[in-house]
């Protein structure tokens, strides 16, 4: 799993701009500075990696000899019906919480990049979430959506909005739950980026559209939006890995249920290895997420690349 | 367990990193099975050394209210010699048991471990415990003072793994206070489903009638705690797993009654709240919220300091039986600990399970004794072991699937979930413990390959 998170979160930097054409020495020197990260990157990342491949194709569970099974793993997983329902759960989530905070993250940039009264109090505020520990605001928000001591039922039940249960063992409110605080958590960071790209935008290019008579939307759609494009395939892609992984919360929140109900991939592959103690099937899991983020990351920068601007 | 499924060719062609890995485990693996080397060097391999100082890492899951009896116990008992020193480490049970394996695949994990029964043998057939018959063989350790139900909970494959260190029966808290509001006798709390049944109108309060009861007639939690559904399928005379291991029982006739009867409760007179996990169930008592709970002795003080005014019993009985839930720890060795160790081990094991041990942790955590020989008398200091010890509860529990492999994988991963799609509307009770069942068949197959 540590291989997983570290593994595809790798933010890709964004393709250099131009090659220049250094001199042998000057290699060497970025090499150098290279190295520590590399190392890094190898021992951390790299090597633990190859070994989930390898343990992949093994019966482990720490103690006794890892026995090779071949691809048993793999064709169990995708005849595993908790495997499918984690899947299909990943996907819920990722499809629901991606778009989602991008744009909740670009509208706070906007608005926020405004000159209003306590703008910096607002930005910190919706920045300070991402600093915090997952698991600690986590367990925050259980608190405030527990049915009996919460302070959020006590307010919904204040405006006669009695939520009859926990959220958190409701069936159809689970969700939503942890999805609400994955995107709570990971806004301000996105936000924080658009807003460094509305600041490189030219303050020109508005006041030439105000000659020509543009309006607000128009200016946004027409200016802002496509200057914007760079950020948006950054924070996608990122916003897209992360809910592929989301995991901290869920843990701390519902465990996965009620009956497997929030149960991601990365929840099952933690279930498998750290609980039913099968590392081999837990890492054939796990590579399978690889593939399927790195395809879909593929596939995103494929589809943005024509549209990455500069000016 | 696991068929070796390749060949020879294959297995030499693997790099030769996993293949030196593999070695090491196995070597480690092989001279815990033999319980290694003494620290002395010269002794047998059976023996550790008698004199040598040896500090224990004792790893538990009593985190609670019981933790300072359990502290106490252990001061008395590093007091009494100077040879072995016992460190308590208690943590939070779920915690606990995702760490034993790498704790114990790691050189300085733990050198003893306290765990509930039901776990037991899922670490035993991964190789993660060495059997303690040895304990059981030596007359100087005092074992045969020890409520046999409870040490043969402990076995698995033939071997026992553990040795008592408490038996909490479950029993039934009622608040009497709540029954008297309730117009209901509160010296007579339910002795049987029917009675219990008859009291849940009374009992449920819905006074502004939003549908979401204020007050509710018992607290049923569906996971995360100690399992209170699985006693009810007992009490109809129906089952989880046959007692070898090798069968389901849960698509039962009896098995299905029983939940049928619990589940309509619970949906349709909304006897209990539903998503309840045993912290939760525990919460709703202590605030007054649920007229009545089962759970074991660890909760007394906690209800104590609340000030509420509540009795303790026997749960009601079912239509075919009044079997009562037995939650049993016990002590275990990890099969990486040597002779040294596990001797050390063993000498803390008997003074626990010691009359003095044990008169010290019963009045101190309000658990009954694990000893045969304790009388009221001697525990009178604390009113509650005499309640959780009395003859008639001891000679009627239970415990819930010992020996078997599966059984933690059963409660947590096909029993809960099902109870929970039953109680959410999502499907009958027939047809989803039908499925349940087949889940667990699956399973059982699986561990008795």
């Amino acid at each position: 799993m540590t291989t997983l998170a570290s593994g595809s979160v790798r933010a890709r930097p964004v393709r250099r701009r131009r090659g220049g054409v250094g001199t042998r020495r000057r290699q060497i020197t970025a090499w150098l500075f290279l190295a520590p990260s590399i190392l890094a990157l190898v021992v951390f990342t790299l090597v633990p990696m190859a070994q989930a491949v390898q343990l992949s194709f093994t019966d482990y569970n720490l103690l006794q000899a890892a026995q090779w099974v071949g691809l048993d793993n793999y064709t169990e997983l995708f005849q595993d019906p908790g495997v499918w329902n984690a899947f299909w759960n990943t996907i819920l989530y990722a499809v629901v919480v991606t778009p989602l905070t991008v744009l909740i993250a670009l509208a706070f940039a906007i608005f926020l990049n405004q000159k209003l009264p306590g703008r910096a109090f607002f930005r910190t505020a919706i920045f300070l979430p991402f600093i915090l520990s997952l698991g600690v605001i986590a367990i925050a928000w259980a608190f405030l959506l527990d049915p009996n001591i919460g302070l959020l039922s006590y307010w919904l039940g204040g405006v006669g909005i009695a939520s009859g249960r926990s959220w958190l063992s409701d069936p159809f409110l689970a969700m939503p739950a942890v999805m609400m605080v994955g995107i709570w958590k990971n806004v301000g960071f996105y936000m924080v980026i658009y807003l460094a790209g509305l600041q490189s935008i030219p303050a020109e290019l508005y006041e030439a559209a105000k000659l020509d008579g543009a309006g607000a939307w128009k200016r946004f759609r027409r200016i802002t939006l496509p200057l914007l494009s760079n950020q948006t395939l950054l924070v996608t892609i990122m916003a897209t890995v992360a809910s592929l992984q989301a995991f901290d919360q869920i843990y701390v929140m519902t465990h996965g249920g009620p009956f497997f109900r929030t149960e991601t991939l990365v929840m099952l592959i933690y279930r498998e290895g750290f609980q039913q103690l099968r590392f081999g099937y837990g890492s054939a899991i796990s590579l399978v997420l690889l593939a399927f983020v790195f395809v879909l990351s593929m596939i995103q920068f494929a589809l943005s690349r024509r549209s990455t601007v500069r000016y | 367990m696991q068929k070796f499924r390749s060949t020879q060719s294959s297995w030499r062609s693997r790099s030769r990193v996993l293949a030196t890995a593999a070695f090491t485990v196995s070597i480690a693996v092989a001279l815990g099975g033999c319980a290694g080397q003494g620290a002395g060097g010269g002794t047998s391999s059976n023996k550790g050394d008698p004199n040598a100082k040896v500090t224990l890492d004792f790893w538990n899951p009593l985190n609670g209210a019981d933790k300072p009896a359990v502290d106490q116990v252990i001061s008395d008992f590093n007091a009494s010699q100077d040879r072995v020193t016992v460190k308590n480490n208690s943590q939070p049970s779920d915690v606990m048991y995702q760490k034993v394996l790498t704790a114990v695949s790691s050189s300085d994990g733990p050198d003893l471990i306290a765990m509930h029964v039901g776990r037991i043998p899922q670490f035993a057939d991964k190789g993660a415990l060495q059997p303690v018959d040895s304990f059981y063989d030596n007359a100087d350790y005092g074992s045969a003072d020890i409520i046999p139900n409870l040490v043969s909970a402990s076995e698995f494959d033939g071997q026992n793994y553990g040795v008592p260190l408490n038996q909490a029966t479950v029993l039934m808290y009622w608040n009497k206070d709540m029954f008297k509001k309730a117009g209901l006798d509160p010296e007579k709390p339910p002795t049987t489903w029917d009675e219990f049944k008859a009291m849940v109108p009374k009992l449920t309060v819905d006074d502004n009638g939003d549908g979401k009861p204020e007050q509710y007639a018992i607290a049923l939690a569906d996971h995360e705690g100690i399992p209170v559904w699985q006693p009810l399928i007992w009490q109809n005379g129906g089952d989880i797993v046959s007692e070898d291991g090798k069968k389901s029982l849960l698509d039962d006739p009896k098995s299905l009654e029983a939940l049928q009867y619990w589940t309509d409760l619970v949906k349709n007179e909304k006897a209990s709240p539903i998503g309840l996990g045993g912290a939760d169930a525990d919460k709703l008592f202590q605030t007054q919220k649920t007229a009545i709970e089962i759970v074991g002795p660890w909760m007394t003080t906690a209800f104590d300091e609340a000030g509420l005014n509540y009795g303790i019993t026997k749960p009601f009985a079912g239509p075919a039986d009044d079997t009562i839930l037995a939650d049993v720890v016990s002590f275990t060795v990890p099969a990486s600990a040597d002779a040294t160790t596990r001797d050390a081990a063993y000498e803390f094991i008997a003074y626990w399970n010691s009359k003095k041990g044990q008169t010290t942790w019963a009045t101190g955590s309000g658990f009954p004794s694990t000893r045969s020989d304790l009388t009221a008398d001697e525990l009178k200091e604390n009113p509650y072991p005499a309640v959780f010890g009395a003859e008639d509860v001891v000679a009627n529990t239970r415990v819930l699937m010992p020996g078997i492999v599966a059984g933690p994988t059963i409660t947590d991963s096909i029993f809960n979930p099902a109870l929970q799609r039953v109680l959410n509307g999502e499907g009958s009770v027939k047809e989803v413990f039908t499925q349940a069942s087949k889940d667990i068949q699956a399973e059982l197959d699986k561990a008795n390959k």
